[in-house]
């Protein structure tokens, strides 16, 4: 069994190097990766030839709620945006605290920070709020690079900080483990931690101009924006997300996509220049394909690992490894595994792995709120590099990825020390989880 | 043609093809009915809308059947299918359906508990869609359900599950989890109302004690064992005492957590006088790290990665080259199931249920499962249903 | 169905319809047509109710 697994994986290494040594995109690779260990394991019977589209299309069904929120959250700030929205609150934000750094920075953070822990989603706190905050540090005098790398990093701290974390949801519905006292286990570490990020990549000002040259440079905003007009649409969201949450047994299910939704319809209704609705989320779904294309496929070469046994034997050789080689490897196997499979990472590696972690006496709730520190971090690699080529979009960062993603390295290294530090004496931060409660 | 128009058309032609390829899979999946022969002792079979009334007219509605004896004593709730994708857990209410005969109080079985999710594939996971089980005249097909219902059924999921009435936040996931949202609401979600029609069930037709069946991973904690809460644990205990003492099998009890909401060895004893046990024999086949998810892993439960990592001490169950087959496990469920009912009726003599036919776990492993499963060609067709 | 899922299928549908128009006016990149097609795997099998 190992070697004919062991032949499939190589298959799959395979073809995706050919693949991008061809100059195919990463989504092509991916897609041709997953059908090559279709293929191969169609040999041996795993999966049999005839169930081969029956798993690619299964797989594509991974994360079609994930697609929905992208897309319709993007549509609902391209319509904030070409309202004027978005400039009318950079130029507010300026105005008011250019001279206030500390200040402006520690908001700023606050504002990516609350859409992704309201939903569990870096991505939405990107779509949501990027775009307009991404201006703001960018006049703060925060080159684009760092701005992209602020945002990936405190986006991510965003979607691991409570209520709502996906990956500790995930892991504690996979291990039975209430998802519960998570609130100062997560909350702490992600407030030090985003105050830590802003203030070390942005506290330097690469340019200083006077206040007036910078509201000059500001693109115009039109005539009869104002402040209700951009709040409106954003308390339509928010206010829909926390009725469900305030009024779970009165209030109707609605969902992200719809909460969305129902935010556009209220920004196109009060925006104060006309906006051609279809055309405009024509183009929002053309920038978002190799977005969305991404996560179809990462669904699909999950679902084929799976059939194939590939998943399984990445799982066996994490848990296979010595303890304290485990310890030290969470820095690279946490992320990576994100990097690849996204959510799926969780399942795969990180339910077992709590599990043997609780069966040595370490404490759950507080190893998978480190855990969950990690996991973000991996959304900045390839190959589907979900936040990080979105954190590079909306602040419209043009260089190399790769000079994007190393800019992150020195929070990218304290969260990871601090992550695996909670892992190791998650036993002594009990009292973190009972405070909680 | 253009060349565009021609790259664009075999494209097109090309995904076409694998969509509707897969679809029909998919589809006929869905809507393959599986062939519940009753036996001797069935005596009433309703709906679950007729204790829940939102679920009719919905794939969420579900078969009940009651066996019930000549003489009064005690009711037992029989639930499988609570997780679709824990095959044991139908096999052996199956068993129980179609040989148990009552003699004193009430059986009533639920053998497709969450309808709708075994009616739903699991993405991601790379399950096989059907399994079958061997029998004397041929073999039993079956689809392999998952977890969560369908969000054909069951559309869209909340941001956080928000747990009724405890409001403890749950996955988004938990919301299509039959066993998160006991103790259900009339007009909550759909899978709220399946548990609501089953608690309706235990309160109107006063149900003693209510048996969840399931199975878990063998590298979970709470993997083979019985799973009670404080009042039930008496019983729980006893029983596992005697399995093991009697029957040579293990299956310890564990204690129902009471800050875990939503699960029903919790909320079924908080929310209404029935005794609550959730039975887990273990699933390799739900294991992370397996090899390829096969219906030959599905039945027998054998695992070379498994086989490794109990030699390293990190299953928590004893597991060798002989895996952990399915009479192994629909056998323990039956016996625990047998034995919990027992042990029910020796505390409480005024309540007893006396039930008989229904064979013990060294008869399943010695003749497996599918020997105890009736031809429904050969049976009276009244007493077939096809769901 | 309830309302808010046949709100649910309409916005798949829209959703779908964006990228169908965004395939027919793809000109050259064959890539973009290949990944326009592979999202929209999901959305029509959803609407059709099949998964």
């Amino acid at each position: 069994m190992y070697l004919q697994i062991g032949i499939i994986l190589a298959v799959m290494v395979l073809v995706y190097a050919l693949a991008k040594w061809r100059k195919l995109s990463i989504e092509i690779s991916m897609l041709s990766a997953a059908v090559a260990g279709g293929i191969a394991g169609a040999f041996p019977g795993t999966p049999p030839v005839s169930q081969l589209a029956r798993h690619l299309v299964e797989g594509a069904f991974t994360y079609l709620d994930v697609i929905l929120v992208f897309s319709t959250a993007t549509i609902f700030m391209a319509i904030v945006s070409e309202s004027g929205g978005v400039n009318y609150v950079v130029r507010g934000t300026i105005k008011y605290f250019y001279n206030v750094r500390i200040i402006a920075l520690m908001l700023l953070m606050i504002i990516i920070l609350i859409p992704g822990a309201l939903t569990g989603a870096g991505s939405v706190s990107l779509l949501v709020v990027g775009a307009p905050v991404a201006l703001a540090l960018g006049y703060l005098g925060i080159k684009k690079r760092r701005v992209a790398a602020i945002l990936f990093i405190v986006a991510g701290l965003s979607a691991a900080a409570p209520p709502v974390n996906i990956w500790a949801m995930i892991l504690s519905a996979g291990t039975a483990i209430p998802y519960v006292g998570f609130e100062l286990p997560l909350g702490i570490p992600v407030l030090v931690l985003g105050t830590f990020t802003i203030l070390s990549l942005g506290w330097r000002r690469e340019r200083k101009m006077p206040l007036d040259t910078v509201l000059k440079e500001m693109p115009e905003v039109p005539a009869g924006m104002s402040w209700w007009r951009v709040l409106l649409p954003f308390l339509a969201f928010f206010g829909l997300v926390i009725a469900c949450r305030l009024l779970p047994f009165s209030f109707p299910i609605l969902g992200l996509p719809l909460e969305f939704v129902v935010a556009a319809l209220v920004a196109w209704l009060v925006s104060p220049i006309r906006i051609k609705i279809l055309s405009l989320s024509r183009d929002t779904m053309k920038r978002l394909l190799p977005l969305l294309a991404t996560i179809v496929v990462v669904g699909m070469l999950q679902q084929i690992m799976t059939a194939t046994g590939v998943r399984g034997m990445l799982s066996f050789a994490v848990i296979s490894t010595p303890l304290i080689l485990l310890f030290i490897s969470l820095a690279v196997i946490i992320p990576v595994s994100e990097g690849v499979l996204t959510y799926g990472g969780a399942a795969i590696i990180g339910i077992p792995l709590i599990w043997y972690l609780d069966s040595i006496g370490l404490h759950a709730t507080v190893a998978i709120a480190g855990l969950s520190l990690l996991w973000p971090l991996g959304d900045g690699l390839p190959p589907t590099a979900l936040i990080g080529r979105l954190s590079v979009m909306v602040s419209e960062y043009k260089d190399s990825y790769w000079t994007f993603l190393r800019s992150t390295w020195l929070p990218w290294l304290v969260i990871t020390i601090v992550g695996i530090l909670m892992v190791v004496f998650s036993a002594r931060l009990e009292f973190l989880v009972r405070w909680s409660i | 043609m253009s060349r565009e128009w021609t790259i664009k058309f075999v494209l097109l032609a090309a995904v076409a093809a694998i969509i509707v390829m897969a679809g029909f899979q998919l589809y006929n999946h869905r809507h393959y009915r599986t062939s519940i022969v009753t036996g001797p002792g069935v005596t009433k079979v309703v709906k679950l809308s007729d204790y829940s009334e939102g679920l009719k007219g919905t794939m969420a509605d579900t078969n009940v059947f009651f066996l019930e004896g000549k003489e009064e004593g005690g009711t037992v709730l029989i639930l499988a299918n609570t997780h679709a994708n824990e095959p044991a857990a139908l096999l052996s209410a199956l068993i129980l359906l179609e040989n148990a005969v009552v003699d004193k109080g009430t059986l009533i079985i639920i053998p497709q508990f969450n309808n709708s999710a075994g009616r739903n594939t699991r993405p991601g996971d790379g399950y096989p869609l059907y399994f079958e089980i061997p029998t004397d005249w041929g073999s039993k097909k079956f689809r392999m359900g998952n977890r969560d219902a369908s969000p054909l059924d069951q559309w869209p999921d909340p941001d956080v599950y928000v747990h009724y009435p405890e409001k403890q936040l749950l996955s988004f996931l938990d919301v299509r989890n039959t066993n998160r949202t006991w103790p259900g609401r009339k007009n909550g979600p759909l899978m709220e109302r399946v548990t609501y029609g089953a608690m309706q069930i235990m309160r109107e037709e006063k149900v003693d004690i209510a048996v969840d069946i399931h199975g878990a991973e063998t590298m979970f904690p709470v993997t083979n064992c019985i799973v009670a809460p404080d009042k039930s644990m008496r019983i729980a205990i006893m029983t596992s005492l005697t399995v093991k003492s009697r029957e040579r099998f293990d299956n310890h009890v564990e204690s129902s957590p009471s800050g875990f909401r939503g699960l029903s060895h919790r909320e079924i004893g908080d929310y209404s006088d029935t005794m609550p046990f959730l039975l887990e024999a273990p699933l390799p086949f739900l294991d992370q790290p397996t090899g390829p998810k096969t219906v030959d892993l599905l039945l027998d439960g054998k695992d070379p990665f498994l086989l490794s990592l109990s030699k390293k001490r990190k299953l928590f169950v004893p597991y060798d080259e002989t895996g952990w087959p399915m009479e192994k496990r629909v056998g323990q469920h039956c016996s625990v199931t047998l034995e919990l009912i027992r042990q029910f009726s020796r505390k409480y003599p005024e309540r007893t249920i006396t039930i008989r036919n229904v064979p013990r776990y060294a008869e399943v492993v010695k003749n497996g499962v599918g020997y105890y499963y009736h031809d429904p060609a050969k049976t009276d067709k009244k007493n077939v249903y096809i769901n | 169905m309830p309302l808010i899922m046949i709100i649910y299928y309409a916005i798949c549908v829209y959703i779908g319809a964006m990228l169908i128009w965004n395939f027919l006016r793809e000109k050259k990149s064959v890539n973009d047509m290949l990944l326009y097609l592979l999202i929209l795997i999901p959305l029509v099998l959803r609407i059709l109710r099949v998964k």
